[in-house]
């Protein structure tokens, strides 16, 4: 419920422009650009049982909101025979990480890149193979009704797997 | 304690001596009174465990085993298959930062401090504390773990006194664990909730790190005893189960470590949440506690510090006995009157709790404790299902709940061991290891 009058307004915070638009002097500091240099883990060899393909979509949607996502939509891939589905997660954001290159700014993407990491360690530990990457990330969201990247949402890694899943929509192959 | 006496000095806190800091303000619950050993992180219990010195079979829990629930899996460093899979572990092999030489000039300490928590709270966390350094704070030595902490600007030959002159601040970021989901201690849904949230603070930490360096100053990690800084900061106070206590979350919130640092920032002042008063008559965690591992009596002065203290031993040594079924008890944490969803009415009770004079408390506590046994009664025992998991089925039995779901699972494709009653999860009898840690 939201009251008519306004909150309490902010006090003045002369660093925050700072923290959302200026890059930092190195690029390390910046964990998402840092995390490029970590290596994937291994998928597991022994496959776990796993339930049928629309209850693991709920689980997979349901585990990326725990971690962290806003929304979760999985696309059947039109092309790929090998990793058939994709699962787009979108998380809420006040900036439009495009165009913010500070701490803050990026800060929508590093935890994108959270619920990524983790829903790709699962689906591996399942015994199942997942990679993530930025890769088509905003087409596939679109198609998937999560959203448009912009200030008010930002688009996570897209993930692409086996795993056996129900997809909410199919991409045409010839899109 | 023979050889300690042969061994040259170790850093300490001594109040006769160190005048200029003066004895440390750590709130109600925990008093400097004594000389204070600054305990090396090499002494803490997790090194401890993981170089056997308590035992094999916590050896091989630590360094060994592989968790059975897949989740659990990429949770936890104890449990993991493959450690890329481990959400801190891989941050750890990301490259460090290097600290801006341009420093951002700070004019107003009081607004750094407000930016800070700001910054805090946007990057994940849940409460974020700053309070005062203070030698007695400080771990001594200098050894750093696998865990990707990084030093920057230090190095281990300075003592703890002169680590506080040159870095007066430690921050703290904790992260607090989902109500409902840690219903289901002593299950994986309970794990799943708690170990999350340890690489969730793990992450904030890193990156209000990496950020204090981009301002262009000091952030030094693994220096600090995460719960002495939570004190300090006033996050919330030590309570007889040995967890800081919050006023928002109870005892459900994930300390992994404190960030020491010269940034010019404003402390903060420890809290009075009536924890004192309540954990002297409540004793539901001691009661509660599979392991006996809470005491039922008062304080201990233990290394020149009084407060509740726990036999920690006995707490691990639970986890190799269950490691299949679960890997973290929190019993004591869901226990813990303070830890209820963050709503009007636990403020309500709170609040009641902390504007009544001292004397006049035991009342109040003794009122809201029968509140607490009526409504949440003495032992948790919630059934809570997420994801595929379902509580109310006998740990180690194999069956699908899941409504729906035609997948064959083999042919124990049943619920097996389910409670009598829908609604109770599988958790008693909780005291059932007990008596293996009573009669070592």
């Amino acid at each position: 419920m939201r009251f008519p009058w306004p909150s309490r307004r902010r006090e003045h915070d002369p660093y925050w422009e700072r923290f959302i638009h200026r890059a930092p002097a190195d690029p390390n500091n910046l964990i998402t650009h840092a995390f490029k240099a970590v290596k994937p883990g291994g998928v597991n060899p022994v496959r776990g049982e796993i339930h049928s393909p629309d209850v693991m979509t709920s689980h997979v949607k349901e585990l990326g909101r725990f971690f962290g996502a806003d929304q979760v939509a999985v696309v059947q891939l039109g092309h790929s025979s090998e990793l058939p589905f994709a699962i787009v997660c979108g998380l809420r954001s006040e900036y439009d990480t495009r165009t913010t290159p500070g701490v803050g700014g990026q800060a929508p993407a590093l935890k994108g890149l959270f619920v990524s990491f983790n829903l790709v360690a699962y689906i591996k530990e399942l015994g199942y193979r997942a990679s993530r990457s930025m890769d088509d990330a905003e087409r596939l969201a679109v198609i998937g009704s999560v959203g448009r990247q912009g200030p008010e949402l930002h688009i996570a890694e897209v993930i692409r797997t086996d795993l056996p899943l129900q997809p909410d929509i199919q991409e045409q192959a010839s899109v | 304690m023979a050889a300690e006496s042969e061994a040259p000095p170790r850093a300490h806190f001594d109040p006769t001596r160190d005048t200029e800091f003066g004895v440390p303000d750590l709130g109600r619950t925990v008093r400097v009174v004594g000389t204070v050993i600054n305990v090396d992180r090499e002494e803490t219990p997790h090194p401890k465990v993981r170089r056997g010195e308590v035992g094999k079979a916590l050896f091989n829990y630590t360094r060994n085993s592989v968790a059975v629930d897949p989740l659990g899996r990429t949770n936890s460093p104890f449990r993991s298959r493959d450690a890329g899979n481990f959400f801190t572990t891989a941050l750890g092999q990301a490259p460090n930062g290097t600290m801006n030489p341009v420093r951002t000039p700070v004019d107003d300490p009081a607004a750094m401090t407000r930016h800070i928590k700001r910054v805090g709270r946007y990057l994940g966390a849940d409460i974020v504390g700053i309070g005062k350094a203070h030698p007695a704070l400080l771990y001594g030595g200098g050894s750093l773990d696998d865990g990707g902490y990084t030093l920057a600007g230090a190095t281990d030959a300075e003592s703890p006194q002169e680590l506080c002159r040159k870095y007066p601040y430690v921050i703290v970021t904790p992260v607090a664990w989902d109500y409902a989901l840690a219903q289901a201690h002593r299950h994986h849904i309970g794990d799943a909730a708690y170990d999350t949230t340890l690489m969730q603070t793990i992450l904030v930490l890193t990156a209000l790190e990496r950020y204090i360096k981009e301002l262009g100053y000091s952030a030094l990690r693994g220096r600090v005893n995460p719960q002495a800084a939570a004190l300090a900061a006033g996050v919330g106070e030590l309570g007889r189960n040995g967890l800081i206590i919050t006023a928002q979350f109870g005892a459900r919130i994930h300390l992994n470590d404190a960030i020491l640092t010269d940034l010019p920032l404003e402390a903060g002042k420890p809290v009075d949440l009536g924890v004192e008063d309540f954990c002297k008559i409540c004793r539901k965690c001691a009661e509660t506690c599979p392991t006996n591992s809470i005491t039922f009596e008062g304080k201990q002065v233990f290394n020149g510090i009084e407060k509740y203290k726990i036999k920690w031993e006995t707490c691990y040594k639970l986890r190799p006995l269950v490691a299949d079924y679960w890997n973290v008890c929190l019993t004591c944490s869901t226990v813990c009157p303070y830890t209820k969803p963050n709503v009007w009415w636990r403020t309500l009770a709170l609040r009641t709790l902390t504007t009544t004079p001292i004397r006049l408390r035991p009342i109040v506590v003794r009122g809201l404790k029968w509140i607490d046994d009526r409504f949440w009664g003495k032992t948790p025992s919630r059934r809570v299902r997420w994801l595929g998991y379902d509580s109310g089925i006998k740990p180690g039995v194999k069956a699908c709940t899941v409504a729906g779901c035609s997948a064959q699972h083999g042919d124990s494709n049943r619920p097996v061991g389910l409670s009598p009653s829908a609604n109770v999860g599988y958790y008693a009898p909780l005291k059932e290891n007990t008596n293996r840690f009573a009669k070592r």
